[in-house]
């Protein structure tokens, strides 16, 4: 019979690496991911994986510190991935409406004429 | 015995974000995506928090607990909105097993104007 | 809510006076404070305290219900080789009329795995859910307006 504590650090051992299976996949996914929409949902997935990941990690050292970082990243995340939702939108706007006025892409401002200011 | 639950609680939780993977890899298209990857995380992200407060009950380290939980709840359905009306209305593919659609021609066109931020 | 504010001084109360700064003892205060406050309730004629926390505590049970059944669907249909989901994206006519009503029902339906408010029509009427194991649209509009919506409503509308 298994004693509590061991218990615990066995569940935490196999909690850590069902945890790195899962950012492995979810890297898969990110790399192979047909449209823009799957790799910001990877993205995401991916920070609430890492929060997962570091409360696990402040039960294993028994460090209660990992529990803000924990906090600061859960937040930071969200802001990248409203960011990122943000450009895939602006991205595809500008996609239709030059499907709409059917004119070519608009050209890369041309920087040749001008002086270089360094 | 709290080493016990918590333990318990610890592989659930881990189970359901490998499941939440698991579900990210292998589901047709992005709004399927979506169900597994940002609520079954959530939950087990949840879990694994919950495991954490059992053991630590000092009210400090519960009221960080508390704080990554609400913090989770409350961005990923704000998250997850966004992600799917931004991928539908750029015209994401479904997948062939969605038999309805009542979205269809409603107002799935992006915005006229640009956003200017 | 003044009477939710003075549970929640009850339950510090209890906290300072046992001396332990635990949740445990943080909840046990909060529960004895209601029942102290249902005990002395003809002091306070006018408050709809007493009403609202058992449908805010039926509707956070009924979510937390739906998170684990809807969940485990979901898992079951992640795990199993051969895909059993029939998604598809229904409109549901809303009741609910303000921001945060709407906030509300719409953050709650994305959380509980199954359904997802994907877009809201243009007049604020209809929200448009991607459900993913749709058997039949009309009973699923039907469940999500009943279940979900109502038990919203009742919390948010006085």
């Amino acid at each position: 019979m298994m004693t509590g504590e061991t218990f615990l650090s066995v569940a935490v051992q196999a909690a850590m690496g069902m945890l790195l299976v899962g950012m492995v996949m979810v890297l898969f996914r990110l790399a192979k991911g047909p449209g823009a929409a799957d790799r910001v949902i990877a993205m995401d997935l991916l920070s609430v994986l890492v929060v997962a990941f570091l409360v696990v990690l402040s039960i294993h050292t028994r460090k209660t510190s990992y529990m803000d970082v924990a906090i600061a990243y859960a937040c930071i995340a969200f802001l990248g991935t409203i960011a990122l939702v943000r450009f895939i939108h602006r991205a595809s706007v500008q996609k239709q409406l030059r499907q709409k006025q059917k004119t070519p892409a608009r050209p890369l401002p041309d920087h040749s004429g001008e002086k270089n200011h360094d | 015995m709290i080493e016990y639950i918590s333990g318990l609680l610890v592989i659930i939780g881990s189970f359901f974000c490998l499941v939440a993977s698991v579900g990210l890899i292998r589901l047709p298209d992005v709004l399927t995506r979506m169900h597994a990857a940002t609520k079954a995380g959530s939950l087990g992200a949840g879990l694994l928090v919950t495991a954490h407060a059992l053991l630590y009950p000092q009210l400090g380290i519960s009221l960080r607990a508390v704080t990554i939980v609400a913090l989770l709840l409350f961005t990923a359905p704000v998250a997850a909105h966004l992600i799917g009306r931004t991928a539908y209305r750029s015209g994401e593919a479904l997948s062939d097993r969605t038999w309805i659609d009542e979205l269809k021609g409603q107002n799935n066109a992006l915005d006229d104007h640009p956003p200017s931020d | 809510m003044p009477l939710f504010i003075l549970n929640i001084f009850l339950a510090a109360v209890l906290m300072v006076l046992t001396g332990s700064g635990s949740i445990s003892v943080f909840f046990l205060g909060f529960a004895l404070g209601y029942v102290i406050l249902w005990v002395t309730s003809p002091l306070y004629p006018q408050t709809r305290y007493f009403k609202k926390l058992p449908k805010v505590l039926s509707l956070v049970l009924y979510f937390l219900k739906e998170l684990l059944v809807s969940n485990l669907r979901v898992l079951w249909e992640v795990i199993t080789p051969r895909h059993i989901s029939r998604p598809g994206i229904i409109g549901v006519p809303l009741s609910a009329r303000t921001d945060l009503e709407i906030f509300m029902v719409a953050n709650l339906l994305s959380l509980t795995p199954g359904t997802l408010s994907v877009d809201l029509s243009e007049d604020r009427k209809i929200l448009f859910v991607h459900v993913m194991f749709l058997e039949d649209a009309q009973a699923a509009k039907a469940g999500i307006k009943n279940g979900l919506e109502k038990r919203v409503l009742e919390v948010m509308q006085p």
